[in-house]
């Protein structure tokens, strides 16, 4: 993953809860711009754009993260306690994990990177049946862990 | 016989944009499709779209169909399902069918907005229950609720194949292998991405070299490209019980060519189509086109060439005024751009000013 | 198991083989046409829609130089029963 303007910065990750728009081609597409109550996400006029992340304005709420029809945004909470972090992503399985569930946390290629807890699963009828599942892991994995392993799944 | 001002051949994404677009300025417009349903591939589209705003980004495929079938309602627009149309005669005369038999309808104007088909690969056990393309499998999932297996092998890694791929995980089917001919992946990287996450495996720079099995498929047997040529001794065999094609799309011209237009060969967007200008009026004056029949891309530019074709048949026949019809086809072909721009989109865009390049020349390749 | 290419169905509505193709090409076929004429490919329920791109690749892969672009196609597009093709010529009778 290279950078893109989209991820945020080593200081912002110190300050808490914030968006990360792993969006790396230039494809047509703007709803995260329009998604962000902050107006934190800039796209511009030409949609192709990479979207642009102002991790001032962030406030970490992650509307964004159903928004994106890639499903290429997540929410990173580097301190959430002393040893974990949080890591939210957009979730569109059948069954959803439970929140509580020890779950096998997953990188962007699927490979077990750490076990993880659900430490919540979100699911509104804005959302359009994306839910927003957020894992609880050690800190160190903050930036490899993008997702679960599923049970039954691969 | 029936009469009508325009007659449109399809009630996909184009098809309905199309006739929306002219009854809106007060023509008579005639929609058929030989589907029981109408809506085209849309409403087995569950993902969300992409583009802003005004294309209904962010918005899943068949909600956006739903929107369409309200507004064709509204506007009282006729569409005849379950029947094809047979051909293309003199004056615009079309013979379609009926639960009665065989139906003729005169128009003033055609929009033949009949899609594309499928590309399929002729390899050995390609006949064998199991394979399909990517489009059946897709139909069975989302539209019938039935899983056509338990393990895909999925060939070819355009958005369709990335798309059908990840709908097979939320089906609960396990995706063995997306194989690609190409070094690199077809489609966009964030669909990509959805399956990497998955932790489905990508064969790039690989082709399948037989499907094997008694009844249906048991196993498929790949093997490496290098520039595009099978390497000997790199053979593998996978496990699967479905195999499904996503190897591009070519446009549907036979009505086309029945009404005489002329056309142009255009690799890039799926091969043989009739030459169009920027209204998608075709080189038979009465003859418009929208959406895949007029070089595949997607629902989105196929609704924006539907209502591109609607506006300038319905101008065509009077119903709205040059000056008006001006703004508005101005306001789609600027969507358009967008639609058509970027590291995937540009391509497309320049492909298809060649076809209006070669329609002005005359039809000169 | 080596593939064996000739085997494999081009037609699957018509059971035309490559091995078929091949042999109509061999024996002067020049078109998709030709090819139909001779082996029934492209005549049945789908009307071509799977097998004509197939059989054009083949085509061309033997050097042929096909015209695609020409606007030719008969009536009709989709399969039509003999009785409703009878109406049709009994209405223009009238």
């Amino acid at each position: 993953m290279e950078r893109t303007p989209g991820i945020p910065t080593p200081e912002r990750l110190e300050q808490g809860p914030v968006a990360c728009i792993e969006c790396v081609q230039c494809i047509p597409c703007n709803p995260c711009e329009a998604a962000c109550p902050q107006k934190a996400i800039t796209v511009g006029a030409e949609i192709t754009a990479l979207p642009k992340l102002d991790g001032d304005r962030c406030n970490g709420c992650g509307i964004c993260i159903t928004r994106c029809p890639g499903l290429a945004i997540f929410r990173l909470h580097k301190h959430y306690t002393d040893t974990t972090a949080l890591v939210s992503f957009p979730y569109e399985y059948v069954p959803l994990p439970e929140q509580g569930a020890s779950v096998r946390c997953s990188s962007r290629d699927g490979a077990f990177v750490c076990e993880g807890v659900v430490s919540s699963v979100r699911t509104a009828p804005t959302f359009d049946h994306t839910a927003i599942v957020t894992v609880e892991i050690p800190k160190e994995h903050l930036m490899d862990v993008r997702g679960i392993q599923r049970k039954g799944g691969q | 016989m029936k009469e009508t001002d325009i007659l449109i051949v399809g009630a996909g994404p184009a098809g309905l944009s199309a006739g929306i677009a002219a009854a809106k300025h007060g023509a008579k417009v005639l929609v058929i499709d030989e589907n029981r349903k109408p809506g085209g591939q849309l409403f087995k589209q569950i993902h969300k779209f992409f583009g802003s705003r005004e294309h209904n980004a962010g918005v899943r495929g068949f909600r956006i169909g739903e929107k369409l079938l309200e507004e064709t309602e509204a506007l009282q627009v006729e569409v005849l399902l379950g029947y094809p149309v047979y051909g293309i005669f003199e004056d615009n005369l079309a013979l379609y069918g009926s639960a009665n038999g065989v139906q003729s309808v005169k128009a003033k104007k055609l929009i033949l907005a009949t899609g594309a088909n499928e590309n399929n690969l002729c390899i050995q056990g390609s006949t064998l229950p199991g394979v399909m393309t990517a489009g059946a499998a897709q139909t069975m999932v989302n539209l019938h609720h039935v899983q056509p297996g338990s393990r895909v092998v999925m060939v070819g890694s355009g958005n369709v194949g990335l798309i059908v791929s990840y709908q097979m995980l939320q089906a609960g089917i396990d995706v063995v292998a997306v194989v690609e001919a190409a070094p690199s992946i077809g489609g966009y990287g964030v669909h990509a991405n959805k399956l990497r996450r998955a932790g489905v495996p990508f064969y790039l720079s690989h082709t399948i070299n037989r499907i094997m099995g008694e009844d249906g498929v048991q196993q498929v047997e790949l093997v490496e490209l290098d520039h595009f040529k099978p390497v000997p001794g790199t053979e593998m065999i996978l496990d699967a019980d479905t195999v499904c094609m996503a190897v591009g799309l070519t446009p549907m011209v036979e009505l086309a060519r029945m009404a005489g237009c002329q056309m142009v060969e255009i690799p890039s967007l799926g091969g043989v189509l009739p030459l169009h200008d920027e209204d998608m009026c075709t080189t038979n004056p009465d003859v418009y086109i929208a959406g895949d029949i007029s070089g595949v891309e997607e629902a989105s530019t196929a609704m924006e060439e539907g209502r591109l074709a609607g506006i300038a048949a319905a101008e065509a026949l009077g119903y709205l005024s040059t000056e008006c019809a001006a703004q508005e086809k101005d306001a789609i072909r600027a969507r358009l751009n967008t639609l058509r721009s970027g590291d995937f989109g540009q391509k497309r865009a320049d492909a298809k000013e060649q076809i209006v390049n070669y329609f002005h020349q005359g039809g000169k390749q | 198991m080596v593939p064996n290419e000739d085997e494999i169905y081009v037609c699957r509505c018509e059971e035309v083989t490559v091995g078929d193709i091949k042999r109509a090409i061999a024996a002067g076929a020049r078109s998709v046409r030709d090819i139909k004429v001779r082996t029934n490919a492209g005549m049945g329920v789908c009307q071509g829609m799977t097998c004509r791109k197939n059989i054009e690749r083949m085509l061309r892969e033997a050097k042929i130089d096909l015209d695609v672009c020409c606007t030719h196609q008969r009536f009709t597009v989709r399969l039509l029963n003999v009785n409703d093709l009878t109406a049709i010529t009994n209405e223009e009778g009238e």
